[in-house]
């Protein structure tokens, strides 16, 4: 089986590794430079002249950091273009009739197909994750909004569990729908749909947030690259203040409830007085979030969701297959 | 020796149609039987529950003495050749036979290579680019390597003209010469049918009408032309299949149970095409016999 699923596909596979070389060559090329405009803007800091260069947006080539932003869209290649025609590419074809009368059962037919798959899909992800990781490492030594999707999202583990759903997706559809076309926009549907539901909806609950108040006075700052998922103020009696638009705050308290004294403070006039620090006392600030620590924990939970999914999908495909009549 | 296959009731439903219905059929080892019936009369459905490729609603099937099943030593057994001949298009014929000879534990590419090269077939050339002739070739002479106890073949013949369909059926012939395979081939024209087979199974709107050896089937079934008369002695004893009338004759094609006492009736031999026409022409269940008339005495 394995001889007939490398003939099969071996001009998916040599493309795919063509592809991933390619992205290499670039992003080891592009490394570099980034790890030289580090090195200099890390060591200007340090001498004193200034850090601003540490906190740029892109750093290196942008050309390269649109690619890298890009390869959140990877695992879709390998849904789309290996996955979805898998199974439905096969049935169109009739081909399935010819694989399944051979002295080979179609769970063996299945489980060889879909484990090498599986594999690929593996080795894109992981490849592309650890280029990707090793690039932005210069950027996430800054330890900046490791918690964004535009940087979770494309290094560590996660990268890999996506390419697996993807695939797995993509599969899937093949197999229900038996036509390569319609399984084409159900896994471009399904991938970006499930992957925008978990980011927004599953990801910040994966670990119950910390909240920490504090008094508006002092300020706090979790450590390291946190992430944030709400802060504020209570008023004197714990009641939330109410942001609202084009009234002067002090510390996100609205001035008109604090003493005048507070006002030219704000203004950039001094030191609060006395008398407005007193009534600041009774101000308390929240925050709300993850700590910086649980990046990889969130990694982690991550993975074993698309993995779990990914694994479920292709049961259904096991279970649909074996069952339906060719 | 146990039968190639045996069915028993063999039904298949898809939703609330049977694309089979109650089909009892006995094929024994060695025969070539075709498979006749008109388009949408079931056969595809019946070699594809003999394969193992679906699985009966109902009713019992066995094939070279196990039910189909999803096991290696049972496919090994079976050589099944779908309608639409699937092949890798891009694969050429040389990469199926490599591909064959991991997928199948009694697999002779020698005698694949040789019976290709024997037709021209180029072997280096993607499936896809040969004649629909030529990839029909392959696909035989694939399932020919694979040494299978029973070949299926759907409508294999359908889709060449005269001279590939003389070379295929030539192929077939050449490799059933080597003994001990039973062949059911499916067609809905008798003519290319009756120079191979030696056995044939009817099926007619999902049900069997005729099953048996060839040379018993052309001894049993007659043409009796008489005179117009009541014929319904003739119905107790014999089974009608066909009736035509004018005012003055009576044609009869009948399977018989025994001799014709009727004198009046003149009795002559018919051809395998027209006993399968006759029971084509025929809607009923077997167990009944229907009448259709022609002519200007419309009943």
């Amino acid at each position: 089986m394995t001889w007939l699923v490398w003939r099969q596909h071996r001009i998916q596979y040599i493309l795919g590794a063509a592809l991933l070389a390619a992205f290499a060559v670039v992003i080891v090329i592009a490394g570099d430079q980034v790890a030289a405009q580090f090195h200099h803007a890390a060591t200007t800091c340090a001498a004193g002249h200034g850090c601003e260069q540490l906190g740029g947006l892109f750093m290196g080539n942008k050309v390269v950091g649109f690619l890298v932003i890009a390869t959140l869209g990877a695992p879709l290649i390998v849904g789309l273009f290996w996955g979805a025609p898998l199974v439905a590419a096969e049935v169109e074809a009739g081909t399935t009739q010819f694989a399944w009368m051979q002295s080979v059962t179609r769970k063996r037919w299945l489980t060889v197909k879909i484990g090498w798959m599986m594999l690929a899909a593996t080795i894109w992800g992981a490849v592309i994750s650890i280029l990707v990781s090793w690039w932005s490492s210069p950027t996430n030594a800054e330890q900046l909004n490791q918690f964004d999707p535009g940087r979770f999202d494309l290094v560590g583990l996660v990268p890999v569990a996506y390419s697996l759903f993807a695939m797995a997706l993509g599969i899937v559809s093949g197999a229900l729908l038996r036509r390569t076309l319609p399984a084409l926009a159900v896994t471009l549907a399904g991938f970006v749909g499930v992957r925008a539901l978990v980011t927004l909806l599953l990801r910040p609950h994966y670990m119950s947030a910390v909240t920490t108040y504090y008094n508006v006075t002092r300020g706090f700052n979790p450590a390291g690259a946190f992430w944030s998922l709400s802060q504020g103020v209570l008023g004197p009696n714990g009641q939330p203040i109410a942001q609202i638009n084009n009234v002067p705050y002090f510390d996100g308290i609205p001035q008109t409830t604090l003493p005048a004294s507070c006002a030219s403070a704000a203004n950039g006039n001094g030191n609060p007085s006395g008398a407005c620090v007193q009534a600041l006392s009774h101000y308390r600030a929240f925050i709300t979030y993850q700590p910086a620590n649980r990046f990889w924990a969130f990694q982690g939970i991550e993975f074993g969701i698309f993995v779990v999914l990914a694994a479920a999908l292709i049961a259904v495909t096991a279970a649909v297959l074996l069952r339906r009549d060719a | 020796m146990t039968p190639a296959i045996t069915t028993t009731g063999l039904t298949k439903c898809y939703g609330k149609t049977a694309a089979l219905n109650d089909c009892t059929i006995t094929v024994p080892e060695g025969r070539i039987s075709a498979l006749i019936g008109p388009n949408g009369a079931g056969k595809t459905t019946l070699l594809k529950l003999l394969a193992g490729l679906s699985k009966p609603t109902a009713g019992q099937v066995t094939v070279n003495g196990s039910v189909p099943r999803q096991d290696p030593a049972f496919l090994a057994e079976i050589g099944y050749l779908a309608q639409e001949i699937p092949l890798y298009r891009r694969l050429s014929a040389e990469d199926h036979i490599r591909a064959g000879a991991h997928l199948n534990p009694r697999w002779d590419s020698a005698s694949v290579r040789e019976r290709l090269a024997a037709l021209n077939i180029p072997l280096d050339r993607p499936v896809g680019k040969l004649s629909g002739g030529q990839r029909a070739q392959v696909a035989l002479s694939l399932i020919l390597g694979k040494r299978p106890r029973l070949l299926l073949l759907d409508e294999p013949v359908a889709a060449l003209d005269p001279l590939a369909r003389r070379n295929f059926l030539g192929t077939l012939t050449d490799g059933v010469a080597v003994g001990g395979l039973t062949v059911m081939l499916s067609s809905h024209l008798v003519t290319d049918m009756e120079r191979v087979c030696d056995h044939i199974v009817m099926l007619s709107s999902s049900r069997v009408q005729l099953c048996g050896d060839i040379d018993d089937v052309l001894a049993e079934h007659k043409l009796l032309v008489g005179p117009r008369k009541d014929t319904t002695a003739i119905e107790r004893d014999h089974y009608v299949v066909q009736v035509t009338r004018t005012p003055r004759q009576t044609t009869m094609l009948v399977r018989l149970n025994g001799p014709v006492h009727d004198p009046a009736f003149q009795v002559s031999d018919v051809s395998l095409e027209d006993i399968v026409l006759a029971y084509m022409g025929e809607d009923a269940p077997p167990a009944r016999a229907a009448f259709t008339s022609v002519g200007d005495d419309q009943q």
